[in-house]
C-alpha cells in the first residue's frame, strides 16, 4: 500500500481549477519529483497535502488517515514536514535551535511551561542528528541568518528532518541558488537521499536537480497530471514535451 | 554557552541578587514618603513585567494592557469593599480572575494579527473603560471605588496592611512574579513563544498550534498585570476609571520598551524610571510629560535595546575587553 | 416629531458624524497603505487641528481662513516630523513607528495643554453656517449639513486625486511596490513625506471642522484615535473605499446607537469590529489577515 496517496484532488480559486482530479501514489522510500510549467499547481499540491489550503474535492490518505481538509499542524504531527519555496527560518536563533525548535514539536511535552531540561535534550539531539546529516554540523552554533543561502536551504531540510518525519516535501530546495551553491546543495541532498532511505516528494524547476535526485516523476500541467513514471519514460513523454514547449510559444 | 555569557549570567544574578537585598532592607532606611513611591514602583514593575511576556518574547503589541490592571484593582477593592474578604486572598481572587478573563481576551484578539491585533487590545480596553462609568452600581462611575481598606485575614497577617507589610507583600509578588515569569520563557512553551516572535508563520508550519500558545500567554499577563492592579487597589486604597485609561496602556509599554523588552528586569527598570521621572520632571516642570515623551522618542530612535540593553552591552564590552586582554 | 422626521434627521447625523469620522480614517488608511505604518499620533494631530483652528479664528476672525490654513500647518507639520524623525526607522520594524508616533502623541497632546491651557474652548461656526434648516417642519442645524457636504467633497476629491494626478498615480504605484517604484525613479522619500503631511492635514481637518460641533479639548485625541482605528480595521488597512465604508458603517451605528440605547453604544462599535474581524480578519477590503 503506498504511503501517500492523492485520489481525485481539485482544488477551485472561483472559476480557475488549480489542481484538476490529481491522482498519485507515492511509495515508501521513493523521491518523487513534481515537475510542470508556472501555474501548473506545484505549490498548490504541496499546500493541499500539508493542509495549508482545504481541496475543494477528492481524497488524501497517508499512512491509512485521510488527512484531506486536516489543519497543517495536526498533518504535520502525523508526520508530513516540508520546506518552502521561500527561505523562512528563525534569523535570530542558531542552526541549532532553529533544529530544536522542530524537534520540539514533535514532542510529547512540547509545551512544558517550566524546565524542560529532557524535552530541550531530546529535542537537541534529534536536532544534532539532523544537522550531521545536511553536513551542517560545523555550523550549527552560528545565527541562521547569518548563514550562506545554501546552508539556509539545507538547514530548511535539517529541521524539517529533525522532526523525524515519514514523507518529506521540499518545494524547490535549490530556489535562489547560484550555479555553484545548487550544484552543492545537489550533491549534499543526493548524498543524505542515499543515506537515509527518506520517502520525499520534491517539487523543483531545475530538471538537471530533477533527473539527479528523483526515481519517478509526476508531471502537472495546468492543474492535471499529464504524465507519470520514470524519468527516461517522462523525457520521451510526447504530451510532457508539448506541454513545455507549448509553454514557450 | 561560552564563558563570556556564563560569567555574564553570573554577574547578572549577583547584580540581582544584591539589588534584591537593598529592596528587602529598604525599609530600614528609607522615609515614608519614600516608602510609598518605592512601593509604586514595585507594582508597576510588577505590571511592565507582566506586558513583557507579550510584547518583549512573543512580539505580541497590546495596546491594552491597562485592561489587566483596571479589572485586578477593581475586581479586588469591589471584594475588599463588599465582601469582608482578607487581604492577601482578594489579591490572588482578582489576580486569578483577571487571568480568566484574559483567556477571552486572548481568544477574542488573535482572531487578528499584527496591529490588528494591536487594536483589538486596545478597543477591549477602552470597552472595560467605557462600563467603569457606566456600571455605576459595581464600579461607582466616574468617582471610582474610595476608601478601600486593607481587612486582614484570620490567620494573623497583620502585619501586611502596615506600610512596610505591605512593601514586602508587594515586593514578594514582584519576586515570585519574576521567578513564574524567567521559568516560563527558558521552558520549551518559552522556546515556542521566541519562535513566534521571530516568524510566527515558520513556527505554525512546524507544527505548533501557535493560536494557543497566544492565548496561554495572552492569559498568563492579565494574570500578572491584574495581580499588580489588585496590589494597587489597597496599597492606593482607591480604584478609578485612569487605571483602565490607554494613557495608562501606553505608558506601561514605554516602561517595557525604555527597561529593555525581552528582558523580564529591564521593565522593571523602565518603570523604576518611569517614577522617578514622573517624580522629578513634574517636581521641576508643568511640562514633565512633554519632556517624557521625548525622551521616549529619543530611546526608540538611539537605544532601541533599552536600559537593561545598555548596562548589559557596557557590562558585557568590559568582559570582553578584559578577555581580549588575558 | 413624526418618526419619518426623526429617521430623517438622525440620518443627517450620522452621516455628518461620518464624514467627520472619514477625515480622520481616510489620512490614516493612507499612511498605512503607503509606509506600513500605524501612525498613533492621528488622534493628537486632529486635535492640534482644532486648536490651531480656534487660534487661527481669532487672529483673523475668519472662520474659512482657519478651515484652510489649520490643515496646511498641520501638515507640515506632519511631513517635517516625518523628514526628521520618522525617515531615521524605515529599516527598523513595524513597532519603532507604533512606539514613535505614540511619544509623538504624548508631546502634542502636552504641548497643546500648555500652549492652550486645559479647559475647552469654544469655536464658533462661521454666521452663515450658524443657523437651522427645517427638513419635515424639524429644525435642524446647518452645519452639520456642511459637514455632510465637505465630507463628499473630500472623498470625490480625494479619490480623483489619487486616480487622475500625477502625485496620485505615484503614490498608488509605491504603495504597491516601493522597490520597483524606486527602480522606476520615483522619489519615494518625498512621496513619504507628501503622504504623511497630507494624511496629517486631513486629521486636522476633521478636527477644525469639529471644533464647531463640540469645542477643543484635551481629551478629543484619546477618543478619536479610537473611531479611527476602528473604522480603518472594518475598513482594511491601506483600502481608500474601506475607510469610506468604514467611516459611514461607525457613524450610523454611532449616532443610532446613541439615540436607541446610549449605555450601549460604545459596545455596538466594537461588537461591530469584532463581527467584522471574525468574518475577514484583514478587513472588508482589506488584502492582508
Amino acid at each position: 500500500m503506498a504511503l501517500l496517496e492523492l485520489d481525485g484532488v481539485t482544488r477551485r480559486y472561483g472559476a480557475l481549477v488549480a489542481l484538476d482530479q490529481v491522482a498519485m501514489r507515492v511509495e515508501d522510500g521513493e523521491v518523487r519529483a513534481v515537475i510542470g510549467p508556472n501555474g501548473a499547481g506545484k505549490t498548490t499540491l504541496f499546500n493541499v497535502i500539508t493542509g495549508t489550503v482545504k481541496p475543494s474535492a477528492g481524497a488524501i490518505r497517508f499512512a491509512g488517515h485521510a488527512i484531506g481538509g486536516l489543519p497543517s499542524h495536526e498533518v504535520c504531527r502525523l508526520g508530513i514536514s516540508r520546506t518552502f519555496q521561500i527561505t523562512s527560518l528563525f534569523p535570530e536563533m542558531s542552526a541549532r535551535d532553529n533544529a530544536r525548535l522542530s524537534a520540539q514539536a514533535r514532542h510529547g511535552r512540547r509545551w512544558q511551561p517550566f524546565g524542560g531540561a529532557k524535552v530541550f535534550a531530546e529535542s537537541e539531539a534529534l536536532a544534532d542528528a539532523a544537522l550531521q546529516q545536511l553536513g551542517l554540523g560545523a555550523i550549527a552554533d552560528q545565527p541562521a541568518g547569518l548563514l550562506s543561502h545554501g546552508d539556509q536551504r539545507l538547514l530548511e531540510v535539517a529541521m524539517a528532518m529533525a522532526q523525524q518525519p515519514r514523507v518529506l516535501l521540499l518545494d524547490e530546495p535549490t530556489q535562489g541558488l547560484s550555479v555553484e551553491e545548487t550544484a552543492q546543495a545537489v550533491e549534499t541532498l543526493a548524498r543524505f537521499l542515499h543515506a537515509s532511505k527518506m520517502t520525499v516528494l520534491l517539487v523543483e524547476h531545475d530538471m538537471e536537480v530533477v533527473f539527479r535526485l528523483a526515481q519517478r516523476i509526476t508531471v502537472l500541467h495546468r492543474g492535471a497530471v499529464i504524465a507519470d513514471g520514470t524519468p527516461d519514460e517522462v523525457k520521451a513523454d510526447a504530451r510532457v514535451q508539448d506541454a513545455y514547449l507549448g509553454g514557450l510559444e | 554557552m561560552s564563558r563570556s555569557t556564563r560569567v555574564k549570567t553570573t554577574t547578572g544574578m549577583a547584580a540581582l541578587v544584591v539589588a534584591l537585598v537593598v529592596l528587602v532592607l529598604a525599609p530600614l532606611g528609607l522615609p515614608p514618603f519614600a516608602m510609598t513611591l518605592l512601593t509604586e514602583a514595585v507594582i508597576l514593575g510588577l505590571f511592565a513585567m507582566s506586558l513583557d511576556l507579550m510584547f518583549g518574547y512573543t512580539r505580541l503589541v497590546s495596546f491594552g494592557h491597562a485592561a489587566a490592571y483596571g479589572l485586578g484593582a477593581y475586581a479586588c477593592g469591589w471584594m475588599l469593599l463588599n465582601t469582608g474578604m482578607p487581604l492577601l486572598f482578594a489579591v490572588f481572587a482578582a489576580a486569578l480572575l483577571t487571568g480568566a478573563v484574559g483567556i477571552g481576551v486572548g481568544w477574542m484578539c488573535t482572531l487578528a494579527t499584527g496591529v490588528s491585533f494591536s487594536m483589538l487590545t486596545l478597543a477591549f480596553a477602552q470597552l472595560l473603560y467605557a462600563i467603569s462609568f457606566k456600571w455605576t452600581s459595581v464600579t461607582g462611575g466616574s468617582d471610582g471605588l474610595a476608601g478601600i481598606p486593607r481587612t486582614v485575614g484570620p490567620f494573623g497577617f497583620a502585619a501586611l496592611s502596615s506600610k512596610a507589610g505591605f512593601y514586602y507583600l508587594a515586593l514578594a509578588c514582584l519576586v515570585g512574579g519574576f521567578l513564574v515569569c524567567r521559568a516560563l520563557v527558558r521552558s520549551p512553551f518559552g522556546a515556542v513563544l521566541r519562535g513566534i516572535r521571530e516568524n510566527e508563520a515558520k513556527t505554525t508550519a512546524l507544527g505548533y498550534n501557535t493560536r494557543l500558545y497566544k492565548i496561554a500567554v495572552v492569559a498568563i499577563a492579565y494574570g500578572l498585570g491584574g495581580l499588580a492592579g489588585a496590589l494597587y487597589a489597597p496599597f492606593a486604597g482607591f480604584a478609578n476609571t485612569e487605571l483602565l485609561f490607554w494613557l495608562l496602556s501606553g505608558q506601561v509599554l514605554i516602561m517595557v520598551i525604555v527597561g529593555g523588552a525581552g528582558t523580564l528586569i529591564g521593565p522593571v527598570l523602565g518603570a523604576a524610571f518611569f517614577m522617578l521621572m514622573e517624580h522629578q520632571l513634574s517636581a521641576w516642570t508643568e511640562a514633565w510629560a512633554l519632556y517624557f515623551g521625548l525622551i521616549f522618542i529619543a530611546f526608540v530612535l538611539f537605544a532601541p535595546q533599552g536600559i537593561w540593553g545598555l548596562a548589559t552591552g557596557l557590562a558585557g564590552g568590559r568582559l570582553r575587553s578584559a578577555e581580549q586582554r588575558h | 416629531m413624526s418618526t419619518l422626521a426623526l429617521l430623517l434627521t438622525q440620518t443627517v447625523n450620522a452621516l455628518s458624524q461620518s464624514a467627520l469620522l472619514f477625515f480622520l480614517g481616510v489620512g490614516l488608511t493612507l499612511i498605512f497603505g503607503l509606509m506600513r505604518i500605524v501612525n498613533f499620533a492621528h488622534g493628537a494631530l486632529y486635535m492640534l487641528g482644532a486648536f490651531v483652528g480656534y487660534s487661527l479664528t481669532h487672529w483673523t476672525g475668519n472662520y474659512w481662513l482657519a478651515l484652510a490654513g489649520a490643515p496646511v500647518v498641520v501638515g507640515l507639520f506632519g511631513a517635517a516630523f516625518e523628514l526628521t524623525i520618522l525617515r531615521r526607522l524605515y529599516r527598523r520594524d513595524a513597532h519603532a513607528f507604533l512606539m514613535v508616533t505614540f511619544g509623538l502623541a504624548l508631546v502634542v497632546g502636552e504641548a497643546v495643554r500648555l500652549t492652550w491651557g486645559p479647559d475647552a474652548l469654544q469655536v464658533p461656526a462661521p454666521p452663515a453656517l450658524a443657523g437651522v434648516v427645517f427638513m419635515l417642519d424639524e429644525p435642524f442645524p446647518v452645519y452639520r449639513l456642511f459637514l455632510v457636504a465637505t465630507g463628499v467633497v473630500v472623498a470625490i476629491a480625494i479619490w480623483q486625486f489619487l486616480e487622475r494626478a500625477r502625485l496620485g498615480l505615484l503614490i498608488r504605484a509605491t504603495s504597491q511596490n516601493a522597490d520597483m517604484a524606486n527602480a522606476l525613479g520615483v522619489d519615494v522619500k518625498l512621496i513619504r513625506s507628501c503622504v504623511f503631511g497630507i494624511g496629517c492635514g486631513l486629521a486636522a481637518l476633521g478636527g477644525v471642522l469639529a471644533a464647531p460641533l463640540v469645542t477643543a479639548s484635551n481629551g478629543m485625541a484619546g477618543t478619536v484615535i479610537i473611531d479611527a482605528f476602528v473604522i480603518v480595521i472594518i475598513g482594511g488597512m491601506g483600502s481608500f473605499l474601506g475607510s469610506l465604508i468604514g467611516a459611514l458603517l461607525i457613524g450610523f451605528v454611532q449616532v443610532f446607537g446613541n439615540y436607541y440605547a446610549p449605555d450601549f453604544s460604545l459596545a455596538f462599535m466594537y461588537l461591530v469590529m469584532l463581527a467584522v474581524l471574525v468574518m475577514r480578519p484583514g478587513g472588508l477590503l482589506g488584502k492582508e489577515a
